[in-house]
């Protein structure tokens, strides 16, 4: 990481996962802060500037989806969630509600920092995305609407050229399934899951090498979807 | 509620007791008119003999208003009429008197008596009106079934003189009378089937216990019959039955829905008690993951942030730390099975159904599953026209990953798991196969229970959850799952989705 040294806000209600966060996010160049409840974690989260939240979503003191609706009042800072697996619910609330990315426990050190640069690397080259983008053996020209595999141009239709701007346009995100129908179909397909998951499927057939097994395109079951570039991992 | 209403309006002693009074009441007009003869003329002692019967009338009705009609045309004759004492009559027109007195007298009293019965009948009827109404509030406010019966047992004795018993259907469907009977209650179970599985009233004309025929009247109520009401007359009242044969149907209506009404009570009751249950019950499971799995995320955490010291520790110790984070990965997974088959158990799971592609939770599980399956090829047959299916992916997710961990700790190192999928007979059927030793074969079946594992003991570890949660799940979504071993070796297992029917896409317009 180059640049001055990020600052993390930490909010987790458990001593030994704080300590294993902090001292991975050291190891990473992070200046960490640790906040024990909720509304301390508002209050470093106002003072400290941070660059990232990770924030568990079980605070003794304060609904995590709370913290982020109240946080998201004056803030943009990135929020990385910490959630056990039983409530794929509250993470669709949590990153409907403006976070960023999830992580399930248990999980390693290895992971988190994977999602920790990943945040950070997105938060450092904000939108500028540039006019192409290429991952695996595709090439994207946003400015002339041109998709390439292998050199040969792919077809898209409208709506699954607007869905794979909008993934590539969030590497790494989670993206829920209601944010994408709502962006790529409108407010009023919400409700139409199956729209996105034979959409989904269609660019899996014309842009991954085995569309069973995608490896850019990936599936965040019961939550949403995920871009993964590779390229630059 | 103690007067008998519905009895028959004059008991024998009380008209006898008109019959006397109306000779009294003639008898006293005529002594104290004796002194007036000579004074008032005869006409108007007719007068007073014709307001003694109009009198009468009012007071004990019509048998002792005709009596003292005809004893007050008697009494006039004998000592008024010249010549006195005597029943003869000089002048002829008295008879003429007589006809028209006798006449006025027997239609005062007749009319009298006429509006005085209705007078009563009214009254009866407000009163039988008020005592159903009594009887309905306290059915109203009954809280049990024996309430109800006891309510029902007073008031048709106090009313009517009938002695009642209800019949309700218990679990097995038979009828069981709610309160015990007295000994010389007798009851015709075959008729009481009969009027609660026809929903009409049948009668007893054979002799019941007391001698009288006793009632079996059906409880209807909105939903359906609810049991049947017996009515047996005794010596007191033993018409009871015939004669209040409407009144008896709306009392058994009554009480029906009274019984209706503590059915929904109990049922809303009950309902609430699950609710509460569940609710409990899942927070339990939801503290107790989050009990255990925060410990074993700082487990996880802490074993892996040792490889991160500086300065770096030794190779063993690096190895170990790496086994305590493989061990506590494995302890989670025990534990994330054990808290889904309680909660799968518990029935604390509803289903989130949607329509999507079995192809993506196949990519999801082996994206999941990551390095436990890097040791086996893995090639998955999917159909290219499978539908949409419609099931929780979260849930079949853990199907397809237990199936593939099993596949991937039972078969050798570099063997193929092969992933199948298509559509037959209305179902998504979908089979996870291996190349491995293949299922016991005493033991395809068992395996889908709790806690039983191919080899008992065993080098590889597991306590024999996996397939028990994935028969919980499969079957919650109405499939099937089967376990067999291949004729070529390896084991496989199948399990179906119901396909139903997809919900149309609109396609765009091709641009």
């Amino acid at each position: 990481m180059n640049g001055p040294a990020p600052n993390v806000v930490v909010v987790e209600d458990e001593k030994q996962i704080r300590r294993f966060v902090r001292s991975a996010l050291e190891t990473e160049g992070c200046r960490v802060f640790e906040a024990e409840t909720g509304k301390q974690g508002l209050v470093e989260a106002g003072t400290r500037k941070p660059d990232l939240i990770i924030l568990d979503l079980g605070l003794p003191d304060l609904d995590g989806v709370e913290f982020i609706r109240d946080l998201r009042g004056w803030s943009s800072v990135p929020v990385l969630i910490l959630s056990a697996r039983s409530t794929e619910n509250d993470k669709i609330v949590a990153l409907d509600a403006g976070a960023d990315d999830y992580l399930t426990k248990p999980f390693g050190v290895g992971e988190l920092l994977a999602r920790v640069r990943a945040i950070l690397r997105r938060q450092g080259k904000g939108d500028e995305a540039g006019p192409e983008v290429s991952f695996g053996d595709i090439q994207v020209d946003l400015s002339r609407r041109v998709v390439m595999r292998g050199g040969e141009p792919v077809h898209l239709t409208q709506i699954e050229y607007r869905l794979l701007c909008l993934l590539i346009a969030n590497p790494g995100k989670v993206l829920t399934h209601r944010h994408l129908l709502r962006e790529v179909w409108g407010p009023s397909f919400i409700e139409s899951n199956h729209y996105l998951r034979i959409y989904v499927g269609r660019l899996r057939q014309k842009l991954e090498v085995d569309p069973a097994q995608p490896r850019h395109f990936l599936t965040e079951t019961g939550v949403g979807y995920r871009f993964q570039s590779l390229n630059s991992n | 509620m103690n007067t008998r209403w519905f009895a028959p309006s004059a008991g024998t002693s009380a008209s006898k007791k008109g019959y006397a009074w109306a000779l009294i009441f003639c008898a006293i007009i005529t002594v104290a008119a004796m002194p007036l003869i000579g004074h008032l003329d005869l006409a108007n002692i007719v007068m007073l003999f014709l307001l003694g019967v109009l009198l009468i009338g009012v007071k004990f009705g019509r048998g002792p208003a005709v009596l003292a009609a005809f004893s007050s045309v008697a009494l006039f004759d004998f000592f008024f009429v010249p010549p006195q004492l005597s029943f003869t009559v000089n002048d002829a027109q008295y008879l003429v008197t007589f006809a028209v007195m006798l006449a006025v007298a027997l239609i005062t009293g007749h009319l009298t008596a006429g509006l005085r019965q209705q007078a009563d009948a009214a009254s009866l009827k407000e009163r039988r009106t008020h005592a159903m109404y009594e009887m309905a509030r306290d059915l109203a406010g009954a809280l049990t079934i024996e309430q109800t019966a006891e309510i029902v047992r007073r008031f048709l004795f106090d009313a009517l003189s009938l002695d009642v018993a209800l019949l309700l259907p218990d679990e097995e469907g038979e009828l069981r009378p709610v309160a015990k009977l007295q000994d010389d209650f007798q009851i015709d179970h075959r008729l009481a089937l009969l009027a609660f599985d026809q929903g009409e009233p049948v009668e007893d004309f054979t002799l019941s216990g007391y001698g009288y025929g006793a009632g079996y009247f059906p409880l209807n109520a909105p939903m359906r019959v609810r049991g049947v009401i017996v009515f047996v007359p005794n010596s007191q009242n033993p018409q009871a039955i015939k004669e209040q044969k409407t009144l008896l149907a709306t009392i058994s209506s009554l009480v029906g829905i009274a019984i209706e009404r503590l059915h929904y009570v109990d049922v809303a009751q009950a309902t609430q008690v699950q609710i509460v249950s569940e609710r409990l019950r899942s927070s339990i499971l939801s503290a107790l993951s989050h009990d255990l799995r925060t410990p074993l995320t700082a487990l996880v955490g802490l074993a892996d942030s040792l490889a991160l010291a500086k300065p770096p520790l030794e190779a063993t110790a690096l190895e170990t730390a790496e086994a305590i984070h493989e061990q506590a990965l494995r302890l989670s997974g025990l534990v994330g099975n054990l808290l889904d088959m309680a909660r799968l158990h518990a029935g604390s799971v509803t289903l989130r159904k949607e329509w999507q592609l079995l192809e993506e939770v196949v990519g999801a599980s082996i994206q999941l599953l990551g390095r436990s399956l890097a040791n086996h090829r893995i090639r998955v047959a999917l159909s290219r026209d499978m539908p949409l299916v419609e099931f929780d992916a979260v849930l079949v997710e853990r199907v397809l990953c237990n199936l593939l961990e099993n596949a991937a700790k039972y078969s050798p190192p570099g063997s193929e798991i092969e992933i199948a999928g298509e559509m037959k007979e209305g179902f998504a059927e979908v089979s996870v196969c291996d190349h491995g030793p293949g299922f016991p074969l005493d033991k395809q079946d068992a395996m889908f229970e709790m806690f039983v594992r191919g080899a008992v003991e065993s080098a590889t570890p597991g306590v024999g959850l996996g397939l028990a949660i994935c028969r919980a799940i499969v079957e919650a979504h109405g499939g099937t799952i089967a376990a067999v071993n291949r004729p070529e070796g390896g084991a496989c297992v199948m399990f179906t989705l119901p396909s139903g029917t997809p919900p149309t896409v609109d396609e765009e317009a091709n641009v």
